[in-house]
This record gives C-alpha cells, sequence and structure tokens, in this order.
C-alpha cells in the first residue's frame, strides 16, 4: 500500500465522453491549464475514460509514470467512481486515491445545468484544481471489517414492504416488520379490485399478509413506529415504540363481541376513508392481519369520561387492558428498507370542485371503499346527498398533479385506477349509470395497460379530452354543473351529472418527512425518498445500508412497488450476506453505537 | 312498386328548408349534455359493421386521410365519431354532412383502432334517410334509377351517339334494380318526407 509520506505524484486524465464533454468545451485549453497547475505529475486525455481502452491507457500512465493519486475529469461520481476506483485499484492505487469529478453536468446537451464553453473551461478548470489541491492533502483513510447484524428492519407494512420482508425472511434473515397502524397491508387491502387483472385485492393479497404473520423469520410490530436510529450498514440500532392497543394481543381472538357492545360511534378515517363508522373499540376489517381489536384512545368513552368499560364486561378471554401503556423497544438491523407508501391529495384546496362543501364530490380512493363489498356501503354506489343511485357520474383526472399551483408531477396510477372503477361500475354495479372520464392525457403505459383502456372504450364510457374549470352544485337536486372544453368537437360541453369523483394526486405519506429525518435519509423536489440515482441505483438511499421501495419512492402501481421491493431485499442480501463487510474506519467511529465524541 | 306509380322529379318537390350551400359544421353553441340521448352510440353500434365506434380515441387519423375533408373542412370524420359517443342524435342525422363521403375508405384504412368509420356513416345515412333526412338530390337519383336502371339522367343525345358508335339501343327499364331496392326497403324511404 502506498504511504502517504511519500512524494504525490498526481495524474489526471480528461475525459471526452465522445461528444459529451469535448463538444463543449475546449479539451486542449484544459489540458494545458492542469498541465501547468502545480502537483500535477502527468496528464492525459481519452476519449472514454471509462471504456476498455481508457481504463487500460490509465492503467499503463500509472506504470509508466509511477503514479500513485489520479483524478478523472469525467461525469458523476454516483455514476462510475466504482469503476475507476477498482481501475486504480488493479493498478496498485488505494481507492481513496481515486477521484472522480463531474465536469460533464456544464456539457452535455440536456443536461439542465449546461453552460457556454467559456463558462464551461473556466469552471472545470477551477474544479480540477481543487481535486488536485485535495488530492495532495489526502490520508489514506484506513478501512475496518466489522461483522454485519443477520436482522432486518423494514418500515411500512404495504405490499411493498411485506414483499420485501417475506423475500429476506425467506433467505434466512430476521425481518422486523413495523407498521403504523394496527394491521398490515397498506392500501391494497381496502382497494377491492386491482387493475390490470381486475382480481380481487384482498385475495391476492392474503397469502402475503398471512404468511407474514405465521413465518418464524417475521416479526409483526404492528401499531408502532420507529422513533430513533443510530449505527451504520450492519449495524443500526433502533428504537420503535409500541402504541397501546389496551388488548392482550395474546388472548384476544378476534371475535368481535366487545366491537358490538361499544356505544361510541366514530367516523373511520383510515379504513373507510371517512365514509362510514366505527366503534372506539374495533378490529379494521374482516380480513385484517392481525385479527385483533384496538381501542382508539382519543374516542373511547372510559378514557375520556372516566365511565363505560362495557366491552370489558363483555370479553370472552379478558383480552381487554386498560392499563396498556406505550413502550419502547430497542431492536438491532444490519440493514433497513422504507416501504411508508403514500397518502391521496386532500382536494379541498382547490376550490374550484368544491369537495368540502358539495355533497356529491368525493375522491377516488372514497369510491374504491364505497365499491367495495366488505367495505362501509357493502358495494352499494349511493349519493351522498340523498342515497340515490347516480344516473351519470363525472371522474376528473390530475386533480393536484401535473399543475403547477400543487404538485407539478404525474401520480402515475390515477388513469388506471379510474379506468378501473368506470368497469366496475358498468359491469358489476350501475350499467346504466353514464359515465364521463374528463382527462388531459390518458397514460396507460405498463404492461397490457393499453388493452385494459382499450377495454373500458369497449364498455361505453365517455371520454372527454378537456379539463373542466369549476363544479357549480345545483342547490335543489344537489347535482353537478361544469363546462368542459372537447377539443375533439371542437365546442364547450355543458355537463350536468349526480356525482363527481375526483382524482386526486399521490403523495408522500404522512410524516415521511420526520422519518427521513430519524433516518438521515434525502428527499426529492416532491418530497419522496431520493434514491441514489434515478435509472441505475433506484432503491438505494444515500445512506448506505437503507434502501427504499414502493410508492415511498414516488407514485406507482402494484407491480412496480413489487418490483422495487424484491430490488431492495436483493440489495441487502448482496451487502449482509458474508456476515462481514469493509467500512472506512471514520464510519464506525463516528455513526457506530460505541462512537467517539 | 310499378313504374307509374314512382313520384316524377318535380322541381316542387324540393323542401324549403333544404339550405343552399350545405357546407360546414361551424356551430360553436355549448353543448347541452343533459338534453343528449345516451343510447344512440349503442342504437348505432348495434348495426353490422358499425361495432368498431367504442373504440375510437379521437386520434383524427381519419380526418387527416380524409379527401372530402380536403376540400369541405366542414365534414370531418373524426368530428362525427364524437358527436356519435356524445349522443348528439339529432344534430348528426340532421346534418347534410352525413351524405358527403365519398366511399373511398381512406379512414378505415389509416384507423388505429379498426373503427371503419365508412360503415358508420352508411348506418347513420340510413337512420338520417328512415327520419326522412335524406337530401333532396340522392332521393331524385334514387327514384331515376328505379326507373330507368341508370344512375344518370339519359337524352336524346346519347341515343343517337351510340347509335354513331353502332350501340345497341339502352333498355331503360328498372325491373332488377327496382327488385333489389324494394328488398332492401329502399323504396320506401325515398318517398319519406322530411320531418
Ligand atoms: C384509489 C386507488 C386505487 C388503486 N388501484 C390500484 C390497482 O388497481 N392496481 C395497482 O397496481 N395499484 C393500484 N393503486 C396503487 C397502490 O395502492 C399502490 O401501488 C400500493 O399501495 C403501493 O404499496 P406501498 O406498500 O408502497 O404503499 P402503501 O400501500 O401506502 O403501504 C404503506 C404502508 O406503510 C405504513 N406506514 C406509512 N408511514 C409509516 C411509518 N412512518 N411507520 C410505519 N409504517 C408506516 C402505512 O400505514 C401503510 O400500511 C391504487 C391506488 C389508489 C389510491
Ligand atoms: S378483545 Fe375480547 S371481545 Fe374483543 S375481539 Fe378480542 S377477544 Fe373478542
Ligand atoms: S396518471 Fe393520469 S390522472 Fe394521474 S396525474 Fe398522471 S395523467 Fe393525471
Ligand atoms: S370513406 Fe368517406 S369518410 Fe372515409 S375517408 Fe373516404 S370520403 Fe372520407
Ligand atoms: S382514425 Fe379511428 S380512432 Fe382515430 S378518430 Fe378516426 S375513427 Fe377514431
Amino acid at each position: 500500500m502506498p504511504s502517504d509520506s511519500k512524494d504525490k505524484r498526481i495524474g489526471v486524465f480528461i475525459c471526452h465522453c465522445g461528444k459529451n464533454i469535448a463538444g463543449g468545451v475546449d479539451i486542449e485549453a484544459l489540458l494545458q491549464s492542469i498541465r501547468e497547475t502545480p502537483g500535477v505529475k502527468f496528464v492525459a486525455e481519452n476519449r472514454y475514460s471509462c471504456s476498455e481502452d481508457g481504463q487500460i491507457d490509465i492503467q499503463n500512465a500509472i506504470q509508466d509514470q509511477e503514479l500513485d493519486r489520479v483524478i478523472i475529469a469525467a461525469c458523476a461520481p454516483s455514476l462510475h467512481l466504482m469503476t475507476f476506483q477498482r481501475c486504480g485499484e488493479s493498478a496498485g492505487i488505494e481507492p481513496s486515491f481515486v477521484d472522480l469529478i463531474d465536469i460533464r453536468k456544464w456539457t452535455m446537451h440536456g443536461n439542465p445545468e449546461k453552460v457556454d464553453p467559456d463558462e464551461a473551461l473556466e469552471r472545470s478548470k477551477k474544479l480540477i484544481k481543487q481535486a488536485v489541491k485535495r488530492m495532495s492533502l489526502k490520508r489514506v483513510i484506513p478501512q475496518v471489517v466489522v461483522k454485519t447484524e443477520p436482522s432486518v428492519l423494514v418500515i411500512g407494512g404495504g405490499v411493498a414492504g411485506l414483499e420485501a420482508a417475506l423475500d429476506l425472511a425467506d433467505k434466512g434473515y430476521e425481518v422486523n416488520l413495523v407498521e403504523r397502524l394496527p394491521t398490515i397491508g397498506g392500501k391494497m387491502a381496502l382497494l377491492y379490485k386491482v387493475f390490470p387483472t381486475n382480481d380481487c385485492a384482498p385475495c391476492i393479497l392474503a397469502p402475503k399478509t398471512a404468511y407474514a404473520n405465521i413465518h418464524p423469520g417475521i416479526n409483526l410490530l404492528t401499531y408502532s413506529e420507529v422513533t430513533a436510529v443510530e449505527g451504520y450498514i450492519g449495524n443500526f440500532s433502533v428504537k420503535v415504540t409500541r402504541k397501546p392497543r389496551y388488548i392482550n394481543e395474546d388472548s384476544c381472538t378476534g371475535c368481535g363481541l366487545c366491537v358490538e357492545k361499544c356505544p361510541q360511534k366514530v367516523i373511520d378515517s383510515v379504513y373507510s376513508a371517512g365514509i362510514g363508522e366505527r366503534k372506539a373499540i374495533y378490529i379494521p376489517y374482516d380480513l385484517a392481519i392481525p385479527k385483533k381489536a384496538v381501542i382508539d384512545d382519543e374516542n373511547c368513552l372510559y378514557m375520556k369520561t372516566g365511565a363505560c368499560r362495557l366491552c370489558e364486561d363483555e370479553c370472552p378471554t379478558d383480552a381487554i387492558d386498560f392499563d396498556q401503556e406505550s413502550r419502547t423497544i430497542e431492536l438491532k438491523a444490519g440493514a433497513i428498507i422504507v416501504a411508508t407508501g403514500f397518502d391521496e391529495y386532500n382536494p379541498t384546496e382547490k376550490t374550484e370542485y368544491g369537495y368540502d362543501r358539495y355533497d356529491n364530490v368525493i375522491t377516488q380512493y372514497q369510491l374504491a371503499r364505497i365499491l367495495d363489498i366488505d367495505g362501509p356501503t357493502k358495494g352499494k354506489l349511493l349519493r351522498p346527498s340523498d342515497g340515490k343511485e347516480p344516473q351519470n357520474i363525472a371522474m376528473i383526472q390530475c386533480v393536484g398533479s401535473r399543475d403547477e399551483n400543487t404538485n407539478e408531477y404525474c401520480s402515475s396510477i390515477c388513469c388506471m385506477y379510474a379506468l378501473k372503477h368506470a368497469q366496475i361500475i358498468r359491469e358489476m354495479v350501475l350499467p346504466d349509470t353514464e359515465i364521463y372520464i374528463c382527462y388531459i392525457d390518458m397514460r396507460t403505459a405498463g404492461k397490457n395497460f393499453e388493452a385494459y383502456y382499450r377495454r373500458t372504450r369497449e364498455l361505453g364510457i365517455n371520454f372527454i379530452r378537456g379539463r373542466p374549470g369549476e363544479i357549480i352544485e345545483e342547490t335543489d337536486t344537489k347535482n353537478l354543473i361544469m363546462k368542459v372544453e372537447d377539443p375533439d368537437l371542437g365546442r364547450l360541453l355543458n355537463l350536468e351529472v349526480e356525482m363527481v369523483v375526483l382524482s386526486c394526486a399521490t403523495l408522500p405519506s404522512e410524516g415521511t418527512e420526520q422519518l427521513s429525518g430519524i433516518l438521515g435519509t434525502a428527499l426529492d423536489e416532491n418530497g419522496f425518498y431520493q434514491e441514489v440515482h434515478p435509472k441505475l441505483r433506484p432503491v438505494e438511499t444515500n445512506v448506505r445500508g437503507i434502501y427504499i421501495c414502493g410508492a415511498a419512492q414516488g407514485p406507482k402501481d402494484i407491480p412496480d412497488s413489487i418490483v422495487q421491493a424484491k430490488a431492495a431485499a436483493s440489495c441487502v442480501d448482496g451487502e449482509l450476506r458474508k456476515g462481514e463487510i469493509k467500512l472506512p474506519e471514520f464510519i464506525v467511529k463516528t455513526t457506530g453505537p460505541d462512537k467517539e465524541g | 312498386m310499378k313504374p307509374d306509380d314512382i313520384p316524377e322529379d318535380m322541381p316542387e318537390d324540393i323542401p324549403e328548408d333544404m339550405p343552399e350551400n350545405i357546407s360546414g359544421d361551424d356551430s360553436e353553441e355549448t353543448v347541452q349534455v343533459p338534453n343528449l340521448d345516451p343510447a344512440f352510440k349503442y342504437e348505432v353500434m348495434r348495426n353490422e359493421g358499425a361495432g368498431g365506434l367504442k373504440y375510437c380515441f379521437a386520434c383524427g387519423a381519419c380526418t387527416a386521410s380524409c379527401p372530402i375533408h380536403e376540400i369541405d373542412h366542414g365534414f370531418d370524420p373524426r368530428k362525427l365519431a364524437r358527436m356519435v359517443q356524445l349522443g348528439m342524435k339529432d344534430e348528426v342525422l340532421s346534418s347534410p354532412l352525413i351524405w358527403y363521403c365519398s366511399a373511398c375508405r381512406n379512414c378505415e384504412q389509416h384507423c388505429p383502432q379498426s373503427v371503419e368509420f365508412f360503415n358508420i356513416l352508411n348506418v347513420l345515412k340510413n337512420m338520417a334517410a328512415e327520419k326522412g333526412y335524406a337530401p333532396y338530390a340522392w332521393v331524385v337519383q334514387t327514384r331515376h334509377l328505379m326507373r330507368t336502371g341508370m344512375v344518370f339522367r339519359t337524352d336524346e343525345a346519347w341515343e343517337t351517339r351510340r347509335k354513331a358508335l353502332s350501340l345497341p339501343p339502352l333498355q331503360l327499364d328498372g325491373e332488377k334494380v327496382r327488385e333489389l331496392i324494394e328488398l332492401s326497403g329502399l323504396d320506401e324511404l325515398i318517398v319519406k318526407k322530411r320531418p
């Protein structure tokens, strides 16, 4: 290993990247300037530094010129630093003495940071000179080998978290699955049917939830939240706060007698999206896992007034325990997967659609709950204002999406679920009800999705390529009137319907900011977890050992959530399977359990 | 029907409401959706060859390839398909536009959804004729066909020229065509009055 006391021999390689760099900066001038930089022993150019030829040229130069440190001026370290570290290492150079600096962002066509060639030259010179200075001061970063924990923490028990947990548990890891709600399954458990196959969501999810419930390698921690994380890959220590259910989970059989007895009704904003009611003591739904009761302490009469405890008298197994308190447990984890999913956008701020003012304007998630035969209305689709079957329904797409005033991104799933709901209504619920879908673009890009769109047209659903400006409620009938421009007709339509469904944006789930603060992970400009590279490293975060999957990383459907979950599980396995890992010593010293200072 | 029963092409037959220049659907009026007939599209699609309409996603390939649209932008297959989908029954059936088609079937060739718009137009024309909306020129032509078996009118000059070319005289008898037309029920449509 080269020592750092020896005279430093720094080589700089400037990459053309074909025309990506060479087309936007004067390479000759750059070479000239770097040649004259103090501390630089050797300068060369490569057409593609990362190519096999380029790497051989770099390795030959290391040998011929006896270089002990190299700087490559090319593209982003997130893309190729590892490539060049490996290249240097096989020519005998310590990886920390290989640096890659990004000068391509200023020269490449299509890059938002591109500048004119003169500016690119000045910036490149400056950046390379800084790198030379930095390199000349660098010392060897000592590496240490540490043992890794064979356990994984998965945060979020939706379909993505479940898939990752099952994959890892099957591979032999011990998995702690932390879920904030009293049940696992996430949104998918409440969707009734799922595109593009329209199979029953609970039926295809149940094998996963049920298996997770009994899998010896999975420890389900429902009604719990992660409150602190310390450490580094292989050795995280985690604090999990378990909220009191006021039920002894081991003795509760899920019989539901307590629920029947409870006199206190509450609007269920979680499991029935505000459409239906539950009791203060409740079992979330029939297929809930775990199927155990839970007491909502904000609404329980005994907790509020000190009198009631009717449920306690009713319980045949004495499972109710009003003395339970919140408690915090500590766990070890070799790696962490974040799968905290999404929330539906609340469209109240889009006042033009009157969501909070008009009875008959609902959201698609509410509609999903209404259509569910196990949902709050047992699958009956009736107008909230008068309980009548709506004769016609309009769906409005992109509410709170693709909108510079709210969220600029496309939520990517709402075109498909609008089609799904239209199909269900037409085929199974109200076959004679006219449905109008007002859209901007119909985005059905997934596998078999276009056929799904065609199938929806086959059912005679009306598609209007326009966005209503405003909805007015007719005071007597509570019907909803809107004007939509129909460009296919070149005319304005005056649409009057009995019910409106808003296809609302997909947002990062509540508490994402807080959790990412605890984890030290970065969020993107829309508040979703930021991946290291959108194409090449989609499930890794800026913290090694913490991975993301599902809707927590960005809006996505179930197929894509599963793919990411499997990818994250595979990343974890890749890091932990040897049981030990080589890390820079400073990481272990500054973030470990026995950190200094 | 005997040749004598077929009404003569009387100029006074021309209905008063027949617009002189029937080009262009330039209506800018707001479409009142509650007044439309959402079942209209099903009524149309029930007919042989017209079921493809449900797949139309308004791409406009038909319009872009239609030679009639090129001459008269008022005739727009995509718009007509749209009007049917939305249930604009009265406006579509009373529109002279549906009779403009030259039957080239370019629209059908270019449609990415195999909609067969030409067939849909035929269904619309039948429905329109049923309601008495057939254009006068078409009615007169059909009557002529039934009488003479010829689509175009003949005059004495024809006979003279045929003689000069040693061709036999024309047999101006529409019997066979008449049979066909009667079988199809078209004979009843041509005597229908516009509403
Ligand atoms: C109306 C509607 C219809 C849809 N229909 C379909 C469809 O037909 N087909 C399809 O493929 N997709 C559909 N989707 C999309 C589908 O819901 C998502 O792809 C899927 O739910 C994503 O799974 P997930 O596990 O990433 O997130 P989620 O399902 O949101 O699960 C996340 C889980 O994490 C928990 N959680 C959140 N924060 C924390 C925290 N801090 N600590 C612990 N736990 C936490 C949540 O409680 C939840 O259980 C639909 C979506 C909507 C809104
Ligand atoms: S708490 Fe008791 S009564 Fe309630 S569901 Fe559980 S076992 Fe049944
Ligand atoms: S998926 Fe469709 S409805 Fe949703 S934001 Fe994108 S374009 Fe709009
Ligand atoms: S068949 Fe008729 S509508 Fe179709 S392209 Fe030809 S003229 Fe136009
Ligand atoms: S080409 Fe076909 S799909 Fe496109 S607008 Fe015409 S009929 Fe509709």
